[in-house]
C-alpha cells in the first residue's frame, strides 16, 4: 500500500470545525462539556476524546489583524518519537500507509509517548489508563476512502492523497501564495503537511513546534543507555567469570593452608 | 541468636531483612524494567502476566526499593563513611586483582563496599526521583520529564553494572560471605581477614563491658 499525506492549507480554513465533528462521528468519540473562553477554539485543547481541534490565533493589532485557524492533529511522523518511547509492542504502530496508529488493547498507560511526542499530541485518560490520538482514519484509508476530517472539509483546506502528489501540491500552493510548507525538515518527515500563509511563521502560531525533531533525550535513552545496560551487565558478568577463572575465589587464610600445593 | 562455636555474628536480623528487600526489589525492578525496555524480551512480561501487569510490578518494586534504600542508608550510614586507610585499599584494588601484602584491616565494610553503597545511594536516588516523575509525567515541564526518562536509563546502567560486581564478590568470589546475608554468622578467620578492625573494636568493647 502506498504512503499517503494529509494536506492542510491554512489560507483556506474558515474555522467551521466540520473536521472536528466528522472526527468525533467516525471514531465514535463522545462529546465533552466545554467552556467558552472568549475564543473560537473549543474545546481548549486536544483530549482523549478529541483527536483533532481547530486552534485559533489572532495575530497583530489594530487594522493589521490576522486570524489563524489551524487544524491540529497527529502529524504521523516517519521516525516517530512516540513509537520509539513506547514499552508495549503493538500499542503504537507505524503502518505501511504512513499513519501512526494506537491500538488501545496493547496500551499500558505509561504516558511515555506523550512526553516523547514533539507535537504534544497523545492524550491520556485516567479512567481507561490508556492514551488516544488521531489515526489518520487508518480504517478508512485502507478501504479506499479519505479520512473523515478531509471528507467533511468544504473549503479545500484539507486534502488527502499519495505522498508525492501532496508534497507537490503543498509546494505549488506555497509558491503561489508566498507562504511556506511546514514542517520543512528533511530529517524529520511527517505524513501531514501544512501550507502556512505568507508572513506567518510557525513560531507565531500557538502550539506549533517551530523545529520539530526526534527529542535528543529519547535518542540518548533508547540508542545509548538502553544498549549500555546490556553491555554493562553482560560485560561485568564476563569479567567476573574471567576473574574467577584466572585468580579464583578469595579464600580465607586458614582455608588456603589446608589445601597446600597441588601435585604437578 | 544462639552462640555458635568459632563463629562471629556479623549482621543483625533487621540489617539482613532490609538488605534482602533492597536487593530483591532492585533485581525485580531491573528484570521488569528490561522486559519493558527491550521488546525482544517479551518473554519477561509474558511470564509475569502481560505488559500492563509488568508496568505495575515495576512501579511497586520501585516503591519497595525506595523505602528499603531509605532504611538501608539509615542503618549503614555510620559504616560507609570513608577513612584514610580506604585510600590504601583502593590503590591495591583490595588485593583482588594482583597479590598484595600490606592491605590495611577494614572496618565493617571495605572501601569497595563503601563505594558500591555510595553509587547505589546517589544513582538510586536519581532512579527513584525520575521514576516518580515517570509514574505520572504530565504535571511536569516536558523538558524535565524527557530528561527524567534518559537519566532513569543512565542510572540503571550504572547501578546494574555495579550490582553484578557486588553479586560476584558477595557469593562465589568470596567463599564464606553470602551466609552473612542469610543467617548473619561468619567464621572468626573470615572476620579477621575481611573485617579486622571491626572485629577488634567489637571484641575490645566486649572485654570492656565484661570488665565493667
Amino acid at each position: 500500500m502506498a504512503e499517503y499525506i494529509k494536506y492542510i492549507d491554512l489560507t483556506k480554513c474558515t474555522g467551521c470545525r466540520a473536521c472536528q465533528v466528522a472526527c468525533k462521528q467516525w471514531n465514535d468519540l463522545p462529546a465533552e462539556t466545554t467552556q467558552f473562553t472568549g475564543s473560537l477554539q473549543n474545546p481548549g485543547d486536544l483530549t482523549y476524546n478529541t483527536w483533532t481541534l481547530i486552534r485559533f490565533d489572532e495575530l497583530g493589532s489594530g487594522k493589521d489583524i490576522k486570524w489563524i485557524m489551524r487544524h491540529d492533529a497527529c502529524m504521523h511522523c516517519d521516525w516517530a518519537a512516540c513509537i520509539k518511547a513506547c514499552p508495549s509492542p503493538g500499542a503504537l504502530v507505524k503502518t505501511e500507509t504512513g499513519a501512526v496508529i494506537h491500538q488501545s488493547e496493547f496500551c499500558i498507560g505509561c504516558k511515555a509517548c506523550i512526553i516523547a511526542c514533539p507535537f504534544d499530541i497523545p492524550r491520556y485518560s485516567v479512567k481507561d489508563d490508556k492514551i488516544a490520538k488521531c489515526t489518520l482514519c487508518y480504517d478508512r484509508i485502507t478501504n479506499g476512502m479519505k479520512p473523515a476530517c478531509v471528507t467533511s472539509c468544504n473549503t479545500g483546506c484539507l486534502d488527502f492523497g499519495p505522498k508525492t502528489a501532496m508534497i507537490e501540491k503543498a509546494h505549488t500552493r506555497a509558491l503561489a501564495t508566498g507562504g511556506t510548507v511546514y514542517p520543512n525538515n528533511p530529517n524529520y518527515e511527517t505524513h501531514v503537511l501544512y501550507v502556512l500563509p505568507a508572513d506567518v511563521k510557525p513560531l507565531e502560531i500557538s502550539h506549533m513546534n517551530p523545529n520539530p525533531k526526534m527529542p535528543a533525550t529519547v535518542l540518548w535513552w533508547k540508542h545509548l543507555f538502553k544498549p549500555f545496560t546490556l553491555i554493562g551487565v553482560g560485560g561485568v558478568a564476563g569479567l567476573a567469570l574471567l576473574h574467577y577463572m584466572l585468580r579464583g575465589p578469595h579464600l580465607v587464610e586458614e582455608e588456603k593452608k589446608e589445601g597446600g600445593e597441588a601435585d604437578v | 541468636m544462639s552462640k555458635r562455636e568459632g563463629m562471629v555474628y556479623v549482621t543483625t536480623a533487621e540489617e539482613r531483612i532490609i538488605h534482602w528487600l533492597l536487593a530483591g526489589s532492585c533485581l525485580f525492578a531491573l528484570i521488569t524494567g528490561l522486559g519493558l525496555m527491550f521488546h525482544s524480551w517479551y518473554i519477561i512480561p509474558t511470564m509475569l502476566g502481560g505488559y500492563y501487569a509488568t508496568k505495575w510490578m515495576h512501579i511497586f518494586s520501585g516503591v519497595v526499593f525506595a523505602l528499603s534504600l531509605i532504611a538501608a542508608s539509615a542503618i549503614w550510614w555510620k559504616e560507609v563513611k570513608f577513612v584514610p586507610d580506604d585510600a590504601k585499599w583502593i590503590m591495591q584494588a583490595g588485593g583482588y586483582l594482583w597479590d598484595t601484602k600490606d592491605l590495611p584491616p577494614c572496618g565493617m565494610y571495605n572501601a569497595g563496599q563503601k563505594l558500591f553503597f555510595w553509587f547505589v545511594f546517589v544513582f538510586g536516588i536519581i532512579i527513584v526521583a525520575t521514576g516518580i516523575i515517570m509514574w505520572n509525567p504530565l504535571p511536569y515541564p516536558v523538558v524535565m520529564a524527557r530528561w527524567a526518562y534518559m537519566l532513569h536509563a543512565m542510572s540503571v546502567f550504572v547501578v546494574a553494572s555495579f550490582f553484578i560486581v557486588h553479586l560476584y564478590l558477595g557469593t562465589i568470589g568470596n567463599p564464606g560471605t553470602v551466609q552473612i546475608m542469610f543467617h548473619g554468622w561468619a567464621t572468626r578467620a573470615y572476620c579477621t581477614m575481611h573485617k579486622g578492625r571491626w572485629l577488634a573494636e567489637k571484641e575490645g568493647k566486649t572485654e570492656a563491658e565484661a570488665e565493667a
